[in-house]
């Protein structure tokens, strides 16, 4: 038996076994120590992984790292001298990142790392102190305003609504071609924001309105998430918007010499539109600017050469086919050319690019969310002499139910309408910075502000029913919250489809909205109807809906025959005979047939009078 | 009491099989995957949740975690001494598990087994019983060494066939009923013993004097339905599958299980809801090739030339006929010619 050995302590490199020492913690506090001096790279991450004994390097790209300041006995490395000389601008970040003041931690060398949130909670064994403790979350989540006062589930929702916000989203816009892109008319700078806003200068790139909420109920139009707007308001530009969208096409070059041209494709090509659908084109075959367009618009008129080879035809070299291959407006969507580009590729080839503007209005279905994971979707757009009213004769730009308050927790967003409406009043901007405030405290502050100006301390006020005039019976919590109108909107989803395309394989109709496509009536919908025995509606849907067929069976040889229009007779290419029936059966089925057939299978069909 | 049962009828045309799929399906898709099995001395293991339904609908050939509940006669029930017996002959014991700790020596081709007494003990036997057992073991002899077992091979082999024989000894049975892993007594409300078993083994336990041969409860469908016959599986099938469900805290209605039930046990033996079972047998070959395996169905439906009668849901739907279920179901007795007819000759 070997005696027990003390077992050496396993040393990986980016994953790969490189030695073995005696102490793995001693040799892990001897690398930081060299690390934080500069003598081994700040870019290398030691870990010691204390339940397998061993210790992890890492030093290879890729790794998430965030910076924190080094804790050495329980004191900052980052002293008040440090502070003032940072202030004076004597030295910088990375001056303290050569210095081993801050260094960068991945999520491994996290894992060994007792991290202080505030410098009071230094402890004795802290090893590290957040640089701010609003850095505890991430960049999104710092545009909020007082994130720590809603649930945490409501942050991811919170920071994806914000990457989804319409705003000023580059001050090079009219120079840009985005595949798509969205320009709100009046952004504005949110009433209560964050040190991170500030920071990052996001005041020249605001991405809502400061719009003013009553925590209302509408005669049931603002059930669960759905709010309603002033009509006053959106008439006025209330998040109003641009949609851009860019049309980009070639002229690409093909084996053989042959080339794409632009040009009003003539009438003699294959897959001509119509005159009509080119008649906004301008000589060279591109749209011109400031053109009202419309769905079935040519933007682009392009022509290709034929896809395949010729076949040779006894005229001898007849005239070039050709195809048209050009770019029309989005099906549904319709707008304004705002701007066309023509320029050269790499490959010395034309490219166009055409940009077409149109005017996004609020309307019903459009989706709009505060910073606190609070969507809604617009139900109604109500006159204003239809709204509630204040005293003052203030009335709410958007109601938004209570009931969408409590079960969420998100307390953020009572907070950011009270110190709105206290910014508004003192006509100052207020901070939100997250983990910077004390609830408490905060009430009072804009309590006082929002007494000393003649309203509620709690932000309630009297409201009064626009339609009938009369007084609600409670009082009413409203204020002022930052929403973003995100880009999910009616006007580019909606969709409708009685007859339309079908594909050329099955004969059942598209899918998808580019292709006016129907919707699915899948497997489980069908069992659905057969639960329920309805036998015609189910035919309905799966055949005069969708691939309805006739088709010719030969009585004599049951096979598939086919009608000769010239004859005016049906007719059985198998056994000659004149005397078919016509039987309606879905086009899935007879490609079925030929299918079964082209593996040597033949099926015959026996018919039987009902 | 005549219109109460008619009343209870199901309405001709009324789509029973795709009703249960769908009452068996939806709860199911709620279930949580649990296959972990709780650690513990006091009770049998069993597959549980959504797992167990997949092993009960696919026909599984022997359950995951096979178990027994055997009952007694009368008289015998309620005396624990005479359960404790029954018992003792239940357990599959055997040499490993009463051996402490064994030494082989392959010169002189012999393996001494230092006993474990406090097993001993509990199965209530000794050395020499184990030595009586061994001695049936043609290749070996088997001595009483003091507290131990000493056995020895009768010819010298190769060190490799000596380890086989040694291994042999080691898993050969002393006691008990072959496929039992563990077997636990257990107390019903009324005094009454049973006993619960890990593994199960029907027929031989029937053997045994004193078990109400009548009244054994196996987890088995196939073990049951080889015993007790196809109704008794099916029994046992459409109870597991409910209970299972149950447990999970969701209704079924007993209606729809028993039809699934019926649907894999009518033709006499166990068949499983898949391809290989239900779905495999149907008669249309277009409902089997919509079904798995197309190109295998359509051709060895033209090897054999069989003829699709169009009956059946899922072959109307493909060509787009009516389903001959709920509306579907009824036709015209009485054609429109012919009432004409009628009515002309009435005049």
């Amino acid at each position: 038996m070997i005696m027990a050995e003390k077992i050496k302590c396993n040393v990986y490199l980016d994953g790969r076994l490189i030695g073995a020492v005696n102490d793995g913690a001693a040799f892990v506090k001897e690398v930081r120590k060299n690390r934080r001096l500069g003598v081994v790279s700040g870019e290398i991450n030691v870990a010691l992984i204390k339940k397998l004994n061993e210790v992890h390097i890492n030093a290879d790209k890729g790794r998430a790292r965030k910076a924190y300041i080094v804790v050495e006995a329980g004191a900052s490395k980052y002293t008040s001298e440090l502070k003032e000389r940072l202030k004076a601008k004597e030295i910088d970040f990375n001056y303290l990142v050569r210095r081993g003041v801050i260094e960068y931690l991945d999520a491994e060398e996290e894992e060994n790392a007792r991290v202080a949130f505030t410098e009071k909670d230094l402890a004795p064994n802290t090893t590290h102190l957040e640089i701010d403790s609003a850095s505890l979350l991430g960049l999104t989540m710092n545009l909020s305003v007082f994130p720590e006062y809603n649930s945490v589930g409501k942050h991811p929702i919170t920071s994806n609504f914000i990457k989804q916000s319409q705003g000023l989203y580059a001050t090079n816009f009219s120079k840009r071609y985005d595949p798509r892109a969205f320009l709100l008319y009046y952004p504005q700078v949110p009433i209560v924001n964050s040190l991170a806003y500030r920071t990052l200068k996001l005041q020249s790139h605001p991405t809502g309105q400061n719009f003013i909420v009553a925590m209302s109920t509408y005669y049931g139009y603002n059930m669960k998430d759905a709010v309603i707007l002033n009509r006053a308001a959106v008439d006025r530009g209330l998040a109003r918007s641009l949609f851009y969208r860019s049309y980009t096409d070639e002229e690409r070059r093909y084996p053989g010499s042959q080339q794409d041209h632009f040009e009003i494709p003539p009438p003699t090509t294959d897959g001509y539109l119509g005159e009509h659908a080119y008649s906004k084109l301008s000589e060279d075959g591109i749209i011109e600017e400031e053109v009202n367009v419309k769905e079935g618009d040519v933007l682009i008129g392009k022509v290709s050469p034929p896809r395949f080879l010729e076949e040779q035809t006894s005229f001898g070299v007849g005239e070039e086919k050709s195809r048209d291959n050009s770019v029309t407006l989005r099906s549904g969507e319709e707008g304004v050319v705002d701007s066309v580009m023509l320029s050269e590729t790499t490959g010395a080839t034309k490219i166009v690019k055409v940009r077409i503007r149109s005017i996004k209005v609020p309307e019903v279905g459009d989706k709009f969310a505060s910073r606190h994971g609070q969507k809604g979707v617009v139900a109604l757009i109500v006159d204003p002499s239809d709204m509630p009213f204040t005293k003052d004769g203030v009335v709410p730009d958007l109601l938004l139910n209570p009931h969408s308050l409590p079960s969420r927790m998100t307390f953020g967003h009572l907070l950011e309408m009270l110190g709105g409406k206290a910014g508004a009043l003192k006509a100052e901007q207020l901070d939100g910075t997250p983990f910077s405030t004390h609830g408490k405290d905060l009430v009072d502050q804009y309590g006082g502000i929002l007494e000393n100006y003649g309203f509620d301390r709690f932000g309630d006020e009297t409201l009064y029913d626009g339609r009938t005039g009369k007084k609600f019976d409670s009082k009413i919590f409203n204020g002022i919250v930052y929403y973003n109108r995100l880009w999910h909107m009616v006007s580019l989803k909606l969709q409708v489809r009685s007859r339309g395309p079908v594909q050329i394989l099955t004969h059942q109709p598209t899918e998808g909205k580019p292709r006016k496509g129907g919707l699915k009536f899948g497997e489980m919908e069908r069992d659905a109807l057969v639960g329920h025995g309805a036998s015609l509606l189910l035919k309905e849907r799966m055949l005069d809906q969708s691939d309805k067929a006739e088709i010719w069976i030969c009585p004599n040889c049951g096979d598939v025959g086919y009608y000769d229009y010239i004859k005016n007779s049906a007719m059985c290419q198998t056994c000659g005979n004149n005397n078919l029936e016509m039987v309606e059966i879905s086009y899935a089925f007879k490609l079925l047939l030929d299918e079964i057939k082209s593996m040597h299978i033949l099926p015959k069909i026996k018919l039987k009078s009902e | 009491m005549k219109d109460e049962k008619s009343r209870s009828m199901v309405t001709p045309g009324e789509a029973v099989g795709t009703v249960a799929a769908q009452s068996i399906g939806e709860p199911s898709t709620q279930m949580i995957l649990r296959t972990f099995h709780s650690a513990g001395i006091a009770s049998v293991v069993t597959t549980k949740g959504l797992p167990r339904i997949i092993e009960l609908v696919d026909a599984r050939k022997r359950p995951k975690f096979p178990m027994m509940q055997i009952y007694m006669e009368k008289g015998i029930a309620n005396k624990y001494e005479k359960v404790r017996e029954i018992w003792r002959k239940l357990e599959d014991v055997k040499v490993s598990s009463v051996v402490s700790q064994f030494e082989e020596d392959f010169r002189t081709g012999s393996m001494v087994l230092n006993l474990d007494k406090e097993r001993l003990a509990l199965y209530e036997i000794n050395p020499r019983f184990i030595v009586s057992k061994l001695s049936k073991m043609e290749s070996i002899t088997a001595d009483v060494d003091g507290d131990a077992v000493k056995v020895k091979v009768k010819k010298k082999e190769s060190i490799k066939a000596m380890r086989t024989t040694f291994v042999h000894v080691l898993n050969a049975s002393i006691m008990g009923v072959p496929g039992i892993n563990k077997a636990l007594i257990q107390q019903n409300d009324d005094d009454t013993f049973y006993i619960t078993t890990s593994g199960s083994n029907m027929e031989k336990v029937m053997e045994i004097d004193g078990v109400d041969k009548w009244k054994i409860y196996c987890n088995d469908p196939f073990e049951m339905a080889r015993v007790y016959g196809i109704e008794a599986a099916r029994n046992l099938l459409a109870n597991e599958l409910i209970g299972t469900i149950k447990e999970e805290g969701l209704t079924v209605s007993f209606r729809h299980i028993g039809l699934l039930a019926d649907a894999m046990t009518y033709t006499g033996t166990i068949r499983s809801a898949g391809r290989h079972g239900i779905a495999g047998d149907k008669d249309s070959v277009f409902a089997r090739a919509a079904y798995e395996e197309t190109v295998k169905h359509f051709i060895n439906a033209s090897v054999f030339g069989e003829k699709d009668p169009l009956r059946g849901v899922a072959e109307n739907i493909l060509i787009g006929k009516q389903i001959g279920l709920g509306t579907g179901k009824v036709k015209l007795a009485v054609k429109k010619e012919d009432i004409k007819k009628l009515k002309s000759k009435e005049r």
